[in-house]
């Protein structure tokens, strides 16, 4: 039970990181950004590339690791930023369909265009986070597990902070209340924007660097499925806010790892995306999202 | 201040529906252009006195990727071969690859277009899961498939004129599976799949023998969803049942992920792989340390085949490399194919489905040829390999 409930918070972090990326954007500009997922598939790619070139380097592999994720986030960020201005900039005022298929499309250019400089083949991550479990509760945990969720946490904790106390955060909870009076009342929202890509990329890249330390395993496709898992995480939590979005990630894992247990590997994503219908037609504002009434 | 949240309501579910929309648009786009690719060919078809066509449908991307060249190099090299004796009826081979991607959509796809281009025999199919849907394709055509690699007892069960498998099949390989837990004096076996029809195949067989006449004990089954990072909720699972060995029958990807989140969850016991895992990136990703006790059930490859040298030394002479896995049942798949069309005097799919019928002693890197009444190897020539200093060699050959 004990190793049931680490299991999905362990994951659930993870999807966590993943979801607020998803939840900022739409949060701010209702934008479905399908693309997000190979964002943390190109911060895995390029975390293993810095990799490449400053393994070397010495200082012991953990430093290493963590100076590289700190690149990678910037980055992921700033690919986020040059896709947010090629690709969705352009088709601001456009319908929503547009602007959601420019979004699927996007990520087919991010998964083949990595393919074409890394290949189609798994790689394998130079710098591995291995060690020896100890027992908490009947549950196996090891040190790399707690700190990668430690350090999972304080991003989202940061990014938390970030947006409830400082200005910025003020400017981008008011486009998302309403973009044009922002605009009117001197805010700079294409900035504003540019910069909620930036952090919500960052912390995809995050994910992405995490993910192949400790699982080994990157591959041009991995994206795909943490994209959509994120997806549903943010639904689940009511996306576009914040707490819910982290909270929906929490459950989401949870769900996935006891479905497994109960009914077998193979209704895994089966109960993950079945709880994705049951939240959009029963509770489709999430957990925490709020019901507004309508003022006429 | 609170934040206001967004109402969501309309547009998520309107988005979401938009994007089933898409998908099915892609889908009907996807199909129209195989159809059109359909109806332009043929015209090749007509040509009697250029190369004969054989088609090949290998992933060339795609999760499979790296196995496709090993395949079309193993098929190239029987071309040339035959090309240089003078060819087959008077008439030079020629070899038609295309990508299917190791996935059903792309496949049906790629087989279209190797039937526009006037495929005589195809000699390719690698996932199981992508092959099955070009058989209605060539079957079409009457086109005979000599399958090298795919080998799910799906593509024979509907018992289809055109389809021959020159690879042991999931049944045969679900026996020397059991046979060599048995040798190993297993106690409970566990046996996983990632839920596609290779996979599934050979667990279902295997499970179905364990537990009896003398077999080890079934410990569960479980399924994972491939393309996932964390199998930790497979892992809590299969472990509850305690067993000794687990078969895990996908792909090396999944496999070697399933292998060192297992190790970390404090299993001791043994791992026995199918051969869709046989890859030396299976212990890259698993773990230098962690290949230890890991054994697989294989086809045979030419590292694994007595007297194979003088063929991988050809092998090496022609593309510089090693020979990788069947890269031998792609060789074959050709030689049997060219035999047939000798024996049948024509490129009529029909005539030369009775050619490969009446093969009898044909000889193959698996030993002599006879197709069984199922259009399966008589013959299976499973081994098993172990890890070596990461690398996959020759355990026992379970003769």
């Amino acid at each position: 039970m004990a190793q049931l409930i680490w299991n999905g918070l362990f994951v659930g972090s993870f999807y966590a990181l993943v979801a607020l990326g998803y939840s900022m954007v739409y949060g701010i500009i209702k934008l479905l950004n399908f693309a997000h997922g190979d964002l943390y598939m190109l911060g895995a790619f390029s975390g293993f590339a810095l990799l490449g070139t400053f393994g070397a380097v010495p200082g012991g592999s953990l430093v290493a690791l963590f100076v590289v994720l700190v690149l990678t986030m910037l980055v992921a960020g700033l690919s986020g930023v040059a896709l947010e201005r090629v690709a969705y900039r352009p088709l601001r005022g456009a319908p929503r369909l547009s602007l959601l298929i420019t979004a699927v499309g996007a990520s087919f250019a991010l998964e083949y265009g990595v393919r074409i400089f890394a290949g189609p083949n798994p790689r394998v991550y130079p710098v591995r986070l291995d060690g020896t479990a100890v027992s908490v509760l009947g549950a196996k945990i090891t040190v790399q597990q707690l700190v990668l969720m430690v350090v999972a946490v304080g991003l989202m904790l940061t990014l938390n902070a970030l947006v409830m106390r400082s200005r910025q955060g003020r400017a981008m909870r008011a486009i998302a209340l309403d973009p044009k009076a922002s605009l009117m009342m001197g805010i700079d929202v294409d900035a504003v924007i540019s910069r909620t890509f930036f952090i919500g990329s960052a912390l995809a890249g995050a994910a992405g660097v995490m993910a192949g330390a400790y699982y080994g395993k990157i591959d041009f496709l991995m994206g795909f499925i943490i994209g959509l898992k994120a997806f549903t995480a943010a639904v689940i939590g009511g996306i576009g806010n914040l707490k819910g979005t982290m909270l929906g990630g929490l459950v989401l894992g949870l769900l996935e790892s006891f479905s497994t247990d109960w009914f077998g590997g193979e209704w895994r994503d089966v109960f993950a995306f079945g709880f994705l219908i049951l939240f959009l037609t029963v509770r489709p504002t999430g957990l925490l999202g709020e019901r507004v009434t309508e003022r006429v | 201040m609170k934040r206001p949240t967004i109402p969501v309501l309309p547009r998520t579910a309107h988005a979401t529906s938009r994007v089933v929309a898409l998908t099915s648009l892609f889908a009907v786009a996807a199909l129209s252009t195989t159809g059109c690719n359909g109806l332009a060919g043929g015209s090749s078809e007509a040509d009697d006195n250029g190369p004969i066509v054989l088609g090949m449908d290998i992933p060339m991307s795609g999760s499979s990727a790296d196995i496709g060249p090993y395949m079309k190099n193993g098929a190239q090299l029987a071309i040339d071969e035959i090309n240089a004796k003078g060819g087959v009826l008077g008439r030079k081979l020629k070899l038609q690859v295309e990508d299917d991607a190791c996935d059903p959509k792309t496949a049906v796809a790629a087989a279209s277009k190797l039937v526009a281009a006037g495929t005589v025999v195809s000699v390719g199919g690698y996932c199981s899961g992508a092959t099955l849907p070009t058989l209605p394709v060539f079957g079409k055509q009457k086109i005979p498939m000599i399958i090298p690699a795919a080998n799910s007892n799906e593509l024979v069960a509907q018992q289809l004129d055109h389809v021959f498998l020159i690879n042991g099949t999931g049944s045969q390989q679900a026996v020397a599976a059991v046979k060599w837990l048995t040798k190993e004096g297993a106690k409970k076996v566990a046996v996983m799949d990632d839920n596609t029809s290779y996979s599934k195949d050979i667990a279902d067989l295997t499970s179905v023998k364990l537990g009896v006449g003398g077999a080890p004990a079934r410990a569960g089954e479980d399924s994972v969803n491939p393309g996932e990072s964390d199998y930790s909720p497979n892992v809590t699972s299969v472990l509850k049942s305690n067993p000794d060995y687990i078969y895990w029958t996908g792909y090396y990807q999944e496999g070697g992920l399933l292998i060192r989140q297992f190790r970390q969850a404090g299993y001791k016991g043994k791992f026995l792989v199918g051969d869709g895992s046989v890859d030396a990136k299976l212990v890259e990703i698993a773990g230098a340390a962690n290949g230890k006790d890991v054994y697989a059930t294989m086809t045979q490859t030419p590292e694994t085949t007595p007297g194979a040298e003088s063929w991988i030394a050809s092998y090496k002479k022609k593309f510089g490399s090693q020979p990788g896995p069947y890269s031998t049942q792609s060789y074959d798949a050709v030689r049997v194919a060219a035999e047939a069309i000798k024996k049948a005097d024509s490129t009529d799919g029909d005539k030369i489905i009775t050619a490969l019928e009446g093969l009898n002693g044909f000889d193959i890197f698996s030993g002599p040829l006879k197709f069984t009444d199922e259009h399966t190897l008589s013959n299976g020539g499973f081994v098993i390999l172990g890890v070596r200093n990461g690398k996959f060699v020759l355990q026992d050959s379970l003769k």
